[in-house]
């Protein structure tokens, strides 16, 4: 028998008369009347205009209009606070707090690099290009609990978030993405279904560059060696053993690296991927290969 | 359809479900023989659940179970069991959901092509008929304005006019789910193992449903295609009415007494109604390319 299984209201219904077009109804108090102006006793006579002057006939000046004082908007200096707000990149901050749910959950594979790729298909983060977002950043929230040796790559990290990913025998890499690759790496379908060729990705501009040629950071383009360094540096500064990465079984999945020019694992720029047929396309012209490969 | 009761399941083990209801004349064909047991002693054994749920019931809940009869013949009700998923067949009834998505399904489709003329578009109507000053009559200064008979209306329909809104998808869902639930609740689901009919005689569909006590309009739902007998059958006929699962909707269910699902269709509904609970919001639209979408890839 289901009865035990089986709400109160659905054995309620089995007494009930039968429930059809003609019996349904909204909750009570979910539609409510819309008030009609002019009609009756309580949206007529006035109309809710207020007696006579401006305020009835309808000529009230305009919004910030101080009878002929300085109105606030203009008596108040200039300052460039949003000047060229559209021009400064913005970075989405992800707290290790959230990694954690996220890998904690399923949602996020910690058993193969995590990328900004991987983090939007498991709705972590939602990164808008077309509003000057130019990724993720790191951010230390969860520092103390976070227990998950990940190989992640983000746009920006922090000093401490870098050091709680290493402490845990992880690898943390910060690289540039312009803003069109950025685009095709948080939606490679929809980039696929165009039918373009993968381009290459560009190279940061001047102000990152010393960003991203910084070990202490991490980046990218900086020396491997001197990345090296720099984890035993931060192990020493903030008192963890650093773990020693060669030796584990994962070694070959944490120390993937893409190259400069690479947006996705695997996929070269210049090769085009047929979704519906399931094939990639690779060039054999001589000039298009010397091009994806400079 | 009666739900699984005791006496309906002895009977039904003893295999004389159908025949314990009356004396026709024509054999209709044998229920499953049940299973012999090892030793002589121990009786037979029989399972009737003839399906069981593919998408797992999570452990508080469990699953709620319909008889599974067929068409061929008019007592050929208690085949076996159907294991039905709760999720689907028991949620919560939630009638205010059954008034939204059923008013969404009438009015969402909507366009009123109601339009009248104002003054400026009904003809004539541009010289002030008289003088300012002195006729005696009221001052005018259109033959065509609201007041005057044959004016243009002053605030009228101006359509065409749309009435499109969506309501979201869940909730949607969860109508399709709510109106199932309240089916099954109110004895108006029945179960088939196929829509299968002997012959492809109108009168004798109309008489099974008679025989059956279906009520006066019957839903038939199954997956693709319509076997040859029930789509003849059911061609003329105003109070049956045959769609397959994809167009199952609020409305139907609640204009038609009675639903008939085959089991393919049970299948079909509960793993497209399921896959919306444990789902990641939409990235992209979901008419792109999905590697999770139960009815594509």
């Amino acid at each position: 028998m289901s009865g035990s299984g089986v709400s109160r209201g659905l054995e309620l219904l089995r007494s009930l008369p039968r429930v059809s077009l003609a019996n349904l109804r909204p909750n009570p108090g979910a539609k409510k009347r819309e008030k009609r102006r002019g009609r009756g006793r309580y949206g007529g006579r006035k109309c809710g205009r207020g007696h006579k002057g401006e305020r009835q006939r309808g000529n009230r000046p305009r919004l910030g209009f101080e009878g002929g004082q300085t109105p606030f908007y203009l008596a108040i200096p200039k300052y460039g606070f949003n000047e060229g707000h559209s021009l400064r990149r913005q970075y989405q901050p992800l707290s290790l707090q959230r990694l954690q749910y996220l890998i904690d959950l399923g949602r996020v594979d910690p058993t193969q690099p995590i990328d900004l790729t991987q983090l939007t298909n498991a709705r972590g983060v939602t990164v808008q290009p077309l509003k000057r977002d130019y990724g993720v950043q790191l951010v230390e929230e969860g520092a103390d609990i976070f227990a998950a040796k990940v190989n992640i790559e983000v746009q920006r990290a922090s000093e401490l978030a870098i050091a709680a990913i290493e402490k845990n025998g992880g690898t943390v890499t910060t690289s540039f993405y312009d803003p069109r690759s950025l685009e095709i790496l948080i939606k490679p379908v929809v980039f696929f279904l165009r039918g373009k060729p993968i381009p290459k990705r560009m190279l940061p501009p001047e102000d990152l560059v010393r960003y991203y040629t910084d070990p202490r950071n991490r980046g990218y383009l900086a020396d491997p060696s001197k990345v090296a360094e720099a984890r035993l540096e931060l192990a020493k500064k903030y008192g963890y053993v650093l773990p020693d990465i060669t030796k584990d079984e994962l070694f070959k999945m944490l120390s993937a690296r893409k190259d400069p020019r690479q947006i996705f694992f695997g996929l070269a720029p210049g090769w085009i991927v047929n979704l519906a047929d399931k094939k990639i396309l690779k060039p054999t012209d001589e000039n298009l290969l010397k091009y994806y490969s400079s | 359809m009666i739900r699984a009761g005791a006496a309906a399941l002895r009977a039904w083990s003893r295999g004389r479900g159908w025949a314990a209801l009356s004396t026709a004349p024509p054999a209709p064909p044998a229920v499953l023989e049940p299973r012999k047991g090892l030793s002589p002693e121990e009786p037979p054994v029989a399972s009737p659940v003839l399906r069981s749920c593919s998408v797992p019931v999570p452990s508080p809940l469990s699953p709620v179970q319909a008889w599974v009869g067929s068409l061929r013949h008019p007592q050929d009700t208690l085949r076996g069991l159907a294991d039905l998923h709760p999720d689907v067949f028991a949620v919560t009834p939630r009638l205010d959901i059954l008034h939204t998505v059923a008013t969404w399904q009438k009015n969402f489709r909507r366009i009123s092509y109601a339009r009248v003329r104002t003054r400026a578009e009904v003809r004539g109507g541009g010289r002030k008929p008289w003088r300012q000053k002195g006729s005696g009559r009221a001052r005018h200064g259109s033959v065509r304005s609201p007041l005057w008979r044959g004016g243009g209306i002053a605030h009228g329909p101006r359509g065409p006019t749309s009435y499109f809104y969506m309501v979201p998808m869940r909730v949607r869902v969860l109508g399709l789910k709510v109106a199932l639930s309240v089916k099954l609740m109110q004895d108006e689901l029945h179960v088939v193992e196929s829509l299968e009919l002997p012959s492809s005689d109108p009168q004798e569909l109309l008489e099974l449903a008679r025989a059956r006590h279906w009520g006066h309009s019957v839903l038939l739902v199954d997956t693709n295609e319509f076997p040859e007998n029930i789509s003849a059958a059911a061609e003329g006929l105003k109070s049956i009415t045959l769609i397959p699962a994809l167009g199952l909707n609020v409305h139907s269910l609640l204009k038609h007494q009675t639903l008939v699902l085959t089991l393919d269709a049970v299948a079909f509904l509960e793993q497209r109604l399921l896959w919306h609970d444990s789902r990641y919001s939409p990235l992209v639209p979901f008419s792109l390319p999905h590697r999770d979408l139960p009815g594509a890839a």
